[in-house]
């Protein structure tokens, strides 16, 4: 059969952003998937060097918009490194909270909209939504903004949990518990998702290594790899974290493990709410500006929903002298040159859907 | 035709002939009572596709924990009223490179064959527009006109998703329409005609989904594929394919695909209850109410399935038609054979 | 580890050979005198860190590729072309990855155009503002304002 040519994107229902790939059709099976990116390129790297540090945290909260605190969190504590600044004892436990909370959102967003782009499933996606806008009213009171925060400061946070916090998350957390609990038993008995999911865009161990994936994708081909767990940072350490991961290697095990982080997540939001300890957690003011250092390098690594951001950092003076971001979605966006080659054009949106990107962090 | 309405279309046909001084004609009186139930038909398939597409908007979102169309009329009841009435006051746009005359001209012709599959569908034992003896033949000849019109017009928007949607369409008809029809060979082999009037009668006292639930499983599964309901919508999957064959098609085209989408579940629904569930029969009530109430309550139940199942792969369908429903029906046909000798 | 931009190959093929299959990012940073490249890798296994990293020259720096060790270098080392006009040998990493501008200088180099640094914000020195009271003489922590939210949850 003649060879076909066709566009998806950069504006497609599928892609979640403007992302374009140009498939190479053999009748109905992919032969080659060219990804094209950039079209959100804002140039942030070089932007933040123009900017004092604590300017910067609204301009990561964009980079990811469905897991903001994560990002602003991963570029807080990078300038605390360079600065060599302190996070109180409650401030570490809070943002623990906020970033599990935040892991357990942006995961949510990504089971509706990767059950809609498998079969269309949109009542799934209407779930998802509803069970995330909960959480966000949580994040809400926690800290005042509703999709974007800049809760962190250096040292410490805004804004302390308000009094009736705990309550009201406890009630949550028991909620979503059982939600996610049924959405994946009804996904995981239908026999039309299992077959749309398993077996589709294998990664083999030594494949996802090679391929530098990050993140949930990783774990799914069987690598116990977890930044929280390898390499701790606040209370992870105190904390019972187990590394969820999968041997599957297909979207199905990507999928299995974004479902368990989402229990281990709630998991350890509840033991942060029982063992946080009473104090002060309120980091400096925006406008302060701490010691000064001098070419001081330094090398962040956080856990993102998405997988590991690792942030490079080079401090001189008041502002970065060189920053540069591992943005864990424009790592697994590449993936998408190898992972569909042989499958079909409809198992294109099943491993678009499971690696997870947010273009907006693919083009920093 | 010997329905209230018929003779009332006689009467009107004879005054009209009499104002204006024709003699009188049994095949002019034929003709306008005829065009008469026609447009009854026609009007009461618009209600039907109206209330359909009320229902499944509010039925659906209520799956969805939304609240479907409130702002509208009365529970949002006038919403496809201002939709319908939005996109045919919008402007039609014929992309460059598509076949203007077969772009155009594909869509009103599959809205026709519907609207003259649901005219050959008897509505009550005295209200149809035309009881042929092979009805159910001409019912499905008509349908599987359908995905080759639609191959048509996907070509001839020269749009590489829409011609990658009438593919699969031909893909799904090449494989339901075998089982379909085996299907429907053990139904008239059961009534012993085509006729859908003698097939309702049959099932006075025990309606065919008894007789072969087989059958009948095959059959629905079937006639969603062949009417690309989801979890077979591949034709318009709209996370894949944008909207498949409708991705260049303008707003008031759209409009009519609306009305083929929905006339086409009235159709579907209609054929199952004639077919399987005993038509208009039914205790107490008038037969009207009864097909009435049977059609919602089937079309229904294709809306929840499309709100709780995911799309299913092309390759998968395919082998679904071929492995499991083919031979299903065949031991269904082989079934009913058995069935009709042991009555006889 | 810094290196000489000759050893780079069979530093990196050593490295492969050791178990630092993983490549975590390359990027490089413009020291305005030379260029200087970084290539971090890891080892999953037991998580150990190695960053190699070697001075270019700012006219005409080139790299080889490491394509063929790891894949995940596909990416990054266009963005390093485009971003920092490295050449890469060995593979065609010429296609704009990210944007396409027509500057003589690639965005990243510190020689780039570049609109004056913001200067909306006043710093203000460290020792002086902080725990300082506010208006109703709290300090610390009371500072906060607390958020009600009158919805429901659930």
């Amino acid at each position: 059969m003649a060879e076909t040519k066709i566009n998806i994107g950069p504006v497609h229902p599928s892609t979640h952003g403007v992302l374009r790939l140009v498939v190479t059709l053999d009748g109905d099976t992919v032969k080659h998937v060219e990804p094209h990116i950039g079209f959100l390129h804002r140039g942030v790297e070089k932007l933040v060097e123009t900017r004092m540090y604590m300017q910067s945290p609204s301009y990561m909260e964009k980079l990811d918009y469905v897991a903001p605190i994560s990002y602003d969190e991963a570029f807080v504590a990078t300038v605390e490194a360079a600065l060599g600044i302190e996070v109180k004892e409650r401030a570490q436990y809070i943002r623990v909270i906020q970033l599990e909370l935040q892991r357990i959102a942006s995961h949510l967003l990504w089971l509706g909209t990767a059950i809609n782009d498998v079969g269309q499933l949109f009542s799934v996606f209407m779930w998802c939504f509803k069970d995330r806008d909960i959480i966000l009213r949580l994040l809400e009171e926690a800290t005042g903004g509703r999709m974007f925060y800049v809760n962190m400061r250096l040292g410490g946070l805004n804004r302390d949990l308000s009094p009736g916090f705990a309550n009201h998350a406890y009630k949550v957390l028991d909620y979503l518990e059982h939600r996610i609990k049924e959405y994946g038993s009804y996904l995981e008995s239908n026999p039309v998702f299992m077959e749309r999911m398993k077996n589709i865009g294998v990664m083999s161990k030594a494949e996802a290594i090679s391929m530098g994936v990050t993140g949930p994708t990783l774990r799914g081909s069987g690598i116990d790899f977890d930044i929280r767990a390898n390499y701790p940072y606040y209370v992870y350490d105190k904390l019972r974290f187990r590394t969820q991961f999968e041997n599957g290697g297909d979207c199905f095990a990507r999928y299995k493990v974004r479902m368990d982080e989402m229990q281990e997540s709630i998991r350890l939001v509840r033991e942060c709410l029982h063992t946080i300890p009473e104090g002060d957690a309120i980091g400096m003011p925006i406008r302060l500006i701490g010691p000064q250092p001098k070419e001081k390098e330094v090398v962040v690594k956080r856990e993102l929903p998405r997988g590991e951001v690792m942030m490079y950092m080079v401090a001189e003076g008041q502002r970065p002298y060189r920053f540069s971001i591992r943005a864990p979605s424009f790592i697994n966006t590449s993936v998408l040159q190898h992972l569909p080659r042989g499958h079909r054009l409809q198992d294109l949106f099943p491993i678009l859907a499971s690696v997870d990107t947010v273009l907006a962090d693919v083009d920093r | 035709m010997d329905s209230l309405i018929t003779t009332m279309g006689i009467k009107i046909a004879s005054a009209i002939q009499g104002v204006l001084g024709i003699a009188q004609s049994a095949a002019i009186n034929y003709g306008i009572a005829a065009l008469l139930v026609g447009i009854a038909v026609m009007i009461i398939v618009t209600i039907f596709d109206y209330l359909f597409g009320w229902i499944e908007r509010k039925l659906v979102a209520k799956i969805h924990l939304r609240h479907g169309p409130t702002r509208v009329g009365k529970y949002g009841l006038l919403q496809n009223a201002a939709d319908f009435l939005k996109l045919f006051a919008k402007e039609n746009i014929i992309p460059a490179n598509a076949n203007r005359l077969l772009f155009l001209g594909s869509l009103p012709i599959v809205a026709a064959i519907f609207a003259l599959s649901a005219e050959v569908l008897p509505l009550t034992p005295s209200f149809y527009g035309v009881d042929l003896t092979l009805g159910l033949l001409i019912v499905f000849v008509l349908i599987s006109f359908v995905p080759i019109l639609i191959f048509i017009a996907g070509w001839a928007s020269g749009n590489k998703f829409a011609s990658i949607s009438a593919q699969r369409s031909v893909m799904m008809l090449i494989s339901y329409e075998i089982p379909l029809f085996i299907v429907i060979a053990s139904v008239a082999m059961l009534a012993k005609s085509f006729s859908f009037i003698s097939i309702v009668s049959a099932q006075s006292s025990l309606w065919y989904v008894a007789l072969m639930p087989l059958g009948f499983v095959v059959f629905f599964i079937a006639l969603l594929a062949e009417l690309e309901r989801p979890p077979f919508d591949l034709r318009e999957a709209d996370s894949e394919l944008i909207a498949g064959w409708l991705t260049d098609v303008g707003a008031p085209l759209y409009a009519i695909a609306l009305f083929i989408d929905y006339t086409r579940v009235f159709v579907g629904s209609m054929l199952i209850v004639l077919l399987f569930f005993g038509g208009w029969n039914g205790p107490y009530l008038p037969p009207s109410v009864w097909l009435a109430i049977k059609v919602l309550a089937v079309a229904i139940f294709v809306v929840i399935v499309r709100a709780t199942t995911p799309r299913m792969r092309l390759d998968r369908i395919l082998r679904l038609g071929w492995i499991w429903l083919v031979p299903l029906s065949i031991i269904n046909l082989l079934w009913v054979f058995l069935l009709a000798i042991a009555v006889v | 580890m810094k290196i000489k931009s000759d050893q780079f190959r069979e530093t990196i093929e050593r490295l492969h050979d050791e178990g630092y299959t993983y490549l975590v990012k390359i990027t490089a940073v413009d020291w305005k005198d030379r260029l200087e490249a970084l290539y971090f890798l890891r080892d999953l296994s037991t998580g150990k860190e190695e960053t190699v990293r070697f001075d270019l020259p700012l006219k005409a720096p080139k790299v080889p590729t490491i394509i063929h060790l790891y894949m995940a270098a596909d990416w990054y080392e266009r963005e390093l072309s485009e971003m920092f006009g490295i050449e890469i040998l060995g593979r065609d990493a010429k296609r704009l990855l990210l944007e396409k501008w027509d500057g003589k200088d690639p965005p990243l180099r510190k020689a780039f155009e570049w609109s004056k640094p913001y200067q909306g914000m006043e710093p203000v020195k460290f020792a002086e503002k902080y725990n300082e009271p506010d208006k109703k003489g709290k300090k610390g922590a009371s500072r906060q304002n607390v958020i009600k939210i009158d919805k429901p949850f659930m």
